[in-house]
């Protein structure tokens, strides 16, 4: 089960033609070389886990092939990170601060609108324009319906909690 | 309703007849103002005419651009304006969609028509009311020659420029308007006016905007930075690329006169 895994994760990798033969001699313990494999299952009849993995890697590549125009509008809109991510609510996301006020700090992280938050009080001097930050989003735009109106009021901003800075690279040049 | 639609179809489809026909009025005037008919002035004016994309302006954005500019994101589903429904590739999650390859077709079409006013010599005014794009939208305006008007619109701006300017002053050939929306979420002013001075606009309508009364609309985002700033960059690149074309024709007509 853990090989057909490996195997699986290397055809989705689209690895290069290496690691493919490191599997194939792995399971065929019996003598054959790491090099010239593909001359010699040529000459052999394959089968068990041999003719399923060529049969698999062959519909891969026709499914490379007939997937659809990878810069269609739609395709990119399914792929896109806002739509994976799914509902907003309680999603953690990071943002940049792209503009401060004093104790406001302005964040983008990608959606129509960015987000305003309070500078907390520890560390509060470490957020600078171009800091990256983690939220938690609570809405991608605040709007809501009042009585009488026909259309929603919108505040023209999304809603987010601050929970902290991004690890800086200091930190991760000591690791 | 679909009466309401129907109209709004039927003006986008009469603006560019109508201003074709304007435009062939201007030739006729300019030939008229030079003594003889003058066979290469006028080829100057009516050969980019005759070509679909004479500027290549198709090479200056992607679809894949105006993705990653977020343009195609709109409004909550309880913002959206009815006449924006066609523009509109669906909804999801409640965020309504705007279908990018209407967009594309659309932007192609009015940085089409502003490209061949800028080369004609006409004037272009840069108009929106977001205060957080306004200094964005003066320099853009800067850069290429042109004209802006970011703050308050006047009452008479345009309806009695006679009066409150001076009795034979120039309006804008052309008015772009990079949100169509005031601070109140009106519809600006300056739509209604430049329509009614026979002055074609070019807008960007957002899922909350009507799109009725503008000759070229954009439909696509216009509150995030990443948009404004490549909707600028497209104009300006467009406004710059005809004013250059004008000036490299004149060039080769003065150097073929001269010959």
């Amino acid at each position: 089960m853990a090989s057909l895994c490996k195997v699986m994760y290397n055809v989705s990798s689209r690895s290069s033609l290496l690691p493919k033969h490191c599997v194939f001699t792995t399971l065929r313990s019996c003598s054959s070389d790491a090099s010239g494999g593909d001359g010699k299952s040529a000459e052999r009849v394959k089968s068990g886990f041999a003719a399923a993995y060529e049969q698999h890697s062959g519909l891969r590549q026709s499914g490379d092939q007939s997937s659809g125009d990878e810069t269609s509008f739609a395709s990119l809109l399914r792929r896109s990170a806002l739509s994976q991510m799914g509902p907003a609510k309680d999603k953690i996301i990071v943002g940049k601060i792209f503009h401060i006020v004093n104790d406001d700090l302005y964040v983008d992280f990608g959606g129509k609108f960015h987000c305003v938050c309070k500078r907390p009080p520890a560390d509060g001097q470490k957020y600078q324009r171009g800091s990256r930050v983690r939220l938690r989003l609570e809405e991608v735009e605040m709007t809501s319906r009042f009585l009488g109106a026909t259309v929603d009021t919108t505040l023209l901003e999304a809603d987010a909690t601050l929970l902290g800075l991004i690890e800086s690279k200091d930190s991760k040049t000591k690791e | 309703m679909a009466a309401g639609v129907l109209t709004g179809v039927r003006q986008v489809l009469r603006g560019p007849r109508l201003v074709s026909a304007v435009f062939s009025c201007h030739g006729q005037t300019f030939s008229s103002a030079a003594a003889a008919p003058d066979t290469g002035e006028t080829k100057i004016l009516n050969f980019p005419l005759t070509q679909p994309d004479y500027f290549r302006l198709s090479e200056l954005f992607t679809l894949k651009d105006l993705f990653e500019a977020r343009v195609h994101l709109g409004h909550k589903k309880g913002c959206r304006h009815r006449l924006m429904e066609p523009y509109l590739f669906g909804s999801r999650l409640d965020t309504d969609i705007i279908d990018l390859e209407q967009t594309a077709e659309h932007l192609q079409r009015a940085l089409n028509f502003t490209a061949h006013v800028a080369y004609r010599g006409g004037i272009i005014l840069f108009v929106s009311r977001r205060r957080q794009f306004g200094h964005l939208i003066e320099t853009t305006a800067r850069e290429c020659g042109e004209y802006a008007h970011t703050r308050y619109w006047k009452g008479g701006l345009l309806t009695n420029a006679s009066i409150q300017y001076s009795p034979g002053v120039r309006l804008p050939d052309l008015i772009l308007f990079f949100s169509t929306l005031n601070n109140v979420f009106q519809q600006h002013v300056g739509i209604r006016d430049a329509a009614k001075m026979n002055i074609p606009t070019v807008g960007i309508v957002d899922s909350n905007c009507n799109p009725s009364l503008i000759t070229y609309p954009v439909p696509g985002n216009d509150d995030t930075p990443v948009a404004m700033e490549m909707y600028c960059r497209l104009f300006k690149m467009t406004i710059n690329r005809a004013k250059d074309k004008r000036r490299q024709m004149e060039l080769l007509k003065g150097i073929s006169a001269s010959v």
